[in-house]
């Protein structure tokens, strides 16, 4: 553990939800921490937890039915859950931004590209005088070829790899101090993939901010994050740096994780179930 | 400013005539209208008395200024007598093309009112002497005016209120949508009369009180527009970048909910014209000397033997319902998903 104060920092966190059949807990007793410039990879497959964990960064589950059980999400010591509204806004996206999953739909088909990038400067950055120019800029910085014309177009107009810079672009204009990316590759094909996550790689080491990127796909994160945290059932199974846990990971589940990655020239006859009732508890 | 989609719409909408020629003669008639004042009406729309030029549709003048000796307004229609005091001082004037005012009773004319149609009169008088065209005209500006502004007034109401209702859902949703099924179940039209009879029946009185009924239509729609739409991926993203509720209802959520809005006004004109007419019609809409439609098929009925009266003013409120539909239905016929694909 590092001696700094830590950017964020999420202690004991169980999440509920209350639904037909009951009470659910979708995360239990969740502890991570980020710190600044430094980027965490949260690995686990669809119904981990792992999403709900990190919209609840800054309050995004609808409530109800979530609810916040226990603990405490501290934000440079600040803690989340006690926030008001007006608060939390200013947090959101100004100081945490999100990407997520589907780039199609997470962008309004009714407004352009610059229409959506100049919102979100507008809403935390209100000392900008030329948004065209800044628009421009930050489509330039993720990597879109000609921006002054194409971000005058509508998301439809833009491929999947486009339209998820766009989304960068939108996230990283209101210069945050720690990137949520949720699954941010996992709609897009593996050429894109790639390209996508180089990309995160270099503006990660442009801008010295933290990411907290989120995957069930344990091939994409070496290179980018320095640690992991593997997600089971609401539970973090397994906590250490990426090269540790990928050379000798502990717990079964993350071995059959970490097997699953296709490896060039090897022939897998058929991947490992895992046997939950035998894992659980 | 206007999307590819929305300018695509309108070329479509464009393109099936009968829409858009019900378009552009129900909005030129409407804006036509506007100048009611200078269509139909027995002032002058230029006088010249004495070297001097005078607009009396647009300013007042007293009865001294052309020689005579009230200081009420000069009376117009006895001054186009070619043997009045007037022409002999060698004035002329310039008429409208309708020349009579929808207020004034034309007795003048042998026999008793209602007057059959004539050169003076197109569309004939009613029992009181007034004459129909000018009245029609003067009431088709009055519905016109009345179902805008009840059709704005409604459709801002149901989307804010519908808007509300689905984006916060739960118990907010499940609360005021049992409070406007009560609200809707009063009966409207005694809520008219009750309060017409209370606070005096009037333009602004009507307006208030249809008002309050007829937002509750399209606020179901947006309820169901809002619900679905809440949970699509930009709505989040949108949270997630810190814009307020209010940014999200009707900046992000509402462009994308526009659907049903448009594809009522039409119809919501449409049954504004009705609902006026009938009130009218039933003597608890716009106070008596008022030139309206349903007033002046009231006294057709009242004239059977007068068939002029009854039916130019059926026939106007037809011509004017059937374009408004057919707009609707244009803009109903753009607007459907299932047009642009083949299959059909």
């Amino acid at each position: 553990m590092s001696t700094a104060e830590p950017l964020l920092e999420v202690k004991d966190l169980t999440i509920e939800f209350s639904t037909r059949r009951g009470l659910f807990e979708a995360v239990k007793g969740v502890s991570f921490y980020v710190n600044k410039g430094e980027t965490l990879a949260i690995v686990g497959e669809s119904g981990s937890g792992k999403s709900v964990s990190a919209l609840s960064l800054t309050r995004l589950l609808p409530e109800p039915p979530a609810r916040y059980k226990t603990g405490s999400i501290l934000w440079k010591g600040e803690d989340v859950l006690k926030m008001n509204y007006e608060r939390l806004r200013s947090i959101r996206g100004g100081q945490m931004a999100y990407i997520f999953q589907e780039p199609s739909t997470s962008l309004n088909p009714v407004f352009t590209i610059r229409n959506q990038i100049a919102e979100a400067i507008q809403l935390h950055r209100p000392e900008v005088k030329d948004i065209d120019k800044e628009v421009i800029r930050w489509l330039e910085i993720v990597g879109i070829v000609n921006p002054a014309q194409r971000m005058g177009d509508y998301p439809h107009q833009l491929s999947g790899g486009m339209q998820q810079r766009a989304m960068i672009a939108m996230a990283l204009s209101c210069k945050p101090d720690l990137l949520v990316a949720d699954e941010p590759t996992t709609a897009l094909d593996v050429t894109i993939q790639a390209q996508i996550m180089d990309q995160l790689r270099e503006l990660k080491a442009q801008f010295h901010m933290s990411i907290i990127l989120i995957t069930h796909n344990f091939g994409i994160i070496g290179g980018l994050a320095e640690r992991v945290a593997v997600m089971f059932r609401g539970k973090i199974v397994e906590h250490g740096t990426t090269a540790e846990v990928l050379r000798n990971p502990q717990h079964p589940y993350t071995r059959a994780l970490i097997d699953c990655i296709p490896k060039p020239g090897v022939r897998v006859r058929r991947l490992a179930t895992i046997n939950h009732d035998a894992l659980a508890e | 400013m206007f999307s590819d989609i929305a300018k695509e719409r309108f070329k479509r909408f464009r393109a099936i005539k009968r829409a858009w020629f019900a378009f552009i003669i129900l909005s030129g008639a409407f804006v036509l209208s506007l100048f009611s004042g200078e269509i139909a009406s027995d002032h002058p729309l230029i006088l010249s008395y004495k070297g001097h030029y005078y607009f009396p549709t647009l300013k007042f003048y007293p009865d001294a200024t052309f020689g005579g000796e009230y200081r009420t307004e000069a009376d117009y229609v006895a001054m186009r007598a070619p043997d009045s005091a007037f022409h002999k001082a060698g004035g002329w004037m310039l008429l409208p093309p309708i020349p009579n005012s929808p207020q004034h009773s034309y007795l003048d004319i042998a026999g008793n009112p209602p007057f059959p149609p004539s050169r003076d009169h197109w569309l004939g008088t009613d029992g009181s002497g007034r004459d129909i065209l000018s009245r029609l005209i003067y009431g088709f500006r009055i519905s016109m005016v009345f179902s805008l502004a009840l059709t704005a007034v409604g459709t801002i109401v149901g989307i804010v209120v519908g808007a509300i209702q689905g984006y916060a859902g739960g118990k907010v949703d499940i609360t005021s949508q049992r409070l406007i099924e009560v609200w809707s179940s009063l009966p409207s039209l005694y809520v008219v009369i009750l309060l017409g009879a209370i606070y005096g029946q009037g333009f602004a009185m009507l307006l208030v009180v249809l008002s309050l009924f007829q937002w509750i239509g399209l606020s179901y729609y947006m309820r169901g527009e809002f619900f679905k739409l809440r949970e699509q991926p930009y709505v989040l993203a949108s949270r997630a970048l810190g814009a307020s509720h209010f940014r999200i209802l009707f900046r992000q959520m509402l462009p994308n909910a526009m659907t049903p809005v448009i594809t009522m006004l039409p119809f919501s004109v449409v049954a504004g014209i009705s609902s006026l007419t009938a009130l009218d019609f039933l003597g608890f809409g716009l106070p008596p000397p008022t030139p309206s439609w349903g007033e002046l098929i009231d006294e057709g009925l009242q004239n059977l033997q007068a068939p002029w009266l009854a039916g130019s003013a059926i026939a106007a409120l037809f011509i004017t319902l059937m374009l408004a539909t057919m707009i609707g239905e244009g803009i109903r016929d753009v607007l459907d998903p299932k047009s642009l694909t083949k299959l059909r």
